[in-house]
């Protein structure tokens, strides 16, 4: 049995049969992988660019991130304090879903984007404090319409720049390199 | 066989000479035993709720127990003082030499036993090797019915199955204290925060807050001379002083 198989996958027909599964097997994981670096879908394609172009800062919408661990993300409310006087709003059906949202008083679901698993504690606060720009973790904002990540927020990644910013403080470089200053 | 008097007791640093960074005091002669602690201590740091049957197997999860010892033969039995038991946040720790991950690491920075969750692998060495039997394990992911979910508090990590866990003396708590007095530019303050069991013990039994500052009130009350440390001649180093009889 197993050995018909085998004569049959070794005649010119199989083998191209063989070669069109493994190059159908590695579409798919090259496929995977692309995906998984894509931004996700978000309720509206909120456009970075322009508004960082209009000169509002990222603390205007993120405030969080100069108080406490979490930037957040702006509510319809502040959304709305600008764009009930735009007159484009009326008409944008990239602005439809905000309006609607407005009306409804439903949340604006959006999907995110900037994430570090529950078992890591990350805080902004202590980063902005000690002059950290987000650019250097969230990449160009100015360049990108919904947000996406420069790079994978992995252990490595954080403890690169901890060790580079501790330079040669002893104590500093204990804190920062502390597992339980990030898992607990 | 080598029995405890043959390990040189005198060789072992005791605890005279230790010092923490953070410390605890509890009074065993007001403590009521009411659970307040125990309560406190789930619902600050996600302890999920064992159930009967699982419980009966000898599974339950604290990370705080009120303890009870009787004296004298029945029936002039007398209960001795309750006795609160959690990590003693041991200065050297025996728990730690012993686990093969590497999960179970002595902060440097806050002189605590930390127990990382996503290195642990369950091996449940670390427990099997601690002298106050604080450490408690997962053995299933406990269901959280609705509404209890929202409850979970989001500065800790909700824990899977297969992992070890213990006290941390509120670690969440002693970061975000710290956070927060850099962020206005000064040194925490004695009694400015506290651990979920110390604030909810209605008889102020326990006090927690900085060993090295003589100035704080823990450090006070542990240089009284009636404070005990459990255990302390394993050479612990145990951060939690004990009143009882005083
Ligand atoms: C400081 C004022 C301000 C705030 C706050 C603001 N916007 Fe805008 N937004 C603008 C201006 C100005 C434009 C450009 C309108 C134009 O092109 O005429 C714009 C354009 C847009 C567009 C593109 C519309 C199109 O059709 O090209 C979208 C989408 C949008 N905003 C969504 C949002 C959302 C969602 C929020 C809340 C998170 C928000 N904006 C908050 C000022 C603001
Ligand atoms: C040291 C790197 C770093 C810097 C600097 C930084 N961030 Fe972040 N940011 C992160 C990481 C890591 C996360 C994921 C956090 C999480 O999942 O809890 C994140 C998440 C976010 C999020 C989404 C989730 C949330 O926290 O609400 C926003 C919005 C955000 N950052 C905005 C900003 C802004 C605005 C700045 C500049 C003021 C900034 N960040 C600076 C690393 C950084
Ligand atoms: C007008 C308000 C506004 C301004 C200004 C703004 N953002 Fe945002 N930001 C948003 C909204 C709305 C989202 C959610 C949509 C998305 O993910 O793109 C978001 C998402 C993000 C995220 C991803 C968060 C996540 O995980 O979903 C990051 C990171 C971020 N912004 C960084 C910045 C930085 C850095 C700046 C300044 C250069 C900035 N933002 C300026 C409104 C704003
Ligand atoms: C670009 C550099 C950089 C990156 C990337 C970075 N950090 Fe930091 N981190 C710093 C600096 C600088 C400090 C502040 C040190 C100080 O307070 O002086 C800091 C402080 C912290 C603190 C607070 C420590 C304290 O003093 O309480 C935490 C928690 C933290 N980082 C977590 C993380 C995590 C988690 C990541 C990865 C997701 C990360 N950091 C990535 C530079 C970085
Ligand atoms: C600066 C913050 C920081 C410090 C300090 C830190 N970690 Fe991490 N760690 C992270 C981040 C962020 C991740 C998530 C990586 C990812 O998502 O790929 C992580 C992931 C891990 C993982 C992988 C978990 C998994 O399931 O993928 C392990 C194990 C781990 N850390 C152990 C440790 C240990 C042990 C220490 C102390 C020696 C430590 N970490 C110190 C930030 C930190």
């Amino acid at each position: 049995m197993f050995k018909r198989i085998f004569e049959w996958l070794i005649q010119p027909l199989g083998l191209i049969a063989v070669g069109i599964a493994l190059l159908a097997l590695f579409s798919l994981a090259a496929y995977g992988l692309y995906a998984t670096q894509q931004p996700p879908e978000q309720p509206i394609q909120f456009p970075h660019q322009t508004h960082i172009a209009f000169g509002i800062q990222c603390l205007y919408c993120h405030p969080g991130a100069a108080k406490g661990p979490s930037a957040g993300i702006p509510s319809s409310a502040k959304c709305w304090a600008c764009h009930n006087q735009i007159a484009k709003t009326q008409t944008s059906a990239l602005l439809a879903p905000l309006k609607q949202a407005v009306e409804s008083g439903a949340p604006i679901e959006w999907v995110p984007v900037a994430i570090v698993p529950d078992f890591v504690q990350f805080n902004h606060r202590a980063h902005v404090a000690a002059g950290q720009n987000c650019e250097n973790c969230h990449g160009d904002m100015t360049k990108v319409t919904v947000a996406q990540n420069p790079q994978v927020f992995n252990m490595g990644w954080c403890l690169n720049c901890h060790v580079k910013s501790a330079d040669d403080d002893q104590e500093k470089l204990v804190k920062l390199s502390d597992c339980g200053t990030c898992h607990y | 066989m080598v029995t405890l008097a043959d390990l040189k007791i005198s060789e072992v640093k005791l605890s005279e000479e230790h010092v923490g960074k953070w410390g605890m005091v509890i009074d065993q002669d007001i403590c009521t035993g009411c659970q307040a602690c125990v309560a406190a201590c789930a619902m600050e740091n996600n302890i999920p709720f064992v159930g009967e049957e699982d419980s009966g197997y000898g599974r339950s999860m604290h990370w705080i127990r009120i303890e009870r010892f009787w004296e004298g033969e029945y029936p002039e039995v007398k209960m001795t003082p309750n006795q609160p038991m959690l990590c003693q946040q041991c200065g050297s720790a025996p728990c730690e030499p012993v686990c093969p991950a590497f999960a179970t690491v002595h902060s440097q920075a806050e002189k605590l036993n930390l127990q990382v969750y996503n290195r642990c692998i369950g091996t449940r060495y670390c427990a099997n090797n601690c002298p106050y039997q604080v450490r408690s394990f997962n053995w299933r992911d406990y269901e959280r019915p609705e509404p209890l979910p929202n409850q979970l508090n989001p500065d800790v990590t909700v824990r899977r199955r297969g992992i070890m866990e213990k006290c941390t003396f509120c670690i969440q708590r002693i970061l975000n204290a710290q956070d927060k007095a850099k962020a206005e530019g000064r040194e925490i303050m004695d009694g400015e925060f506290t651990t979920a069991c110390a604030q909810a013990c209605p008889a102020n039994a326990i006090t927690f807050g900085r060993m090295d500052d003589p100035e704080s009130l823990v450090s006070q009350l542990a240089k009284r001379s009636h404070g005990v440390k459990h255990l302390e001649e394993l050479g612990t180093l145990p951060n939690v002083t004990y009143f009882k009889g005083g």
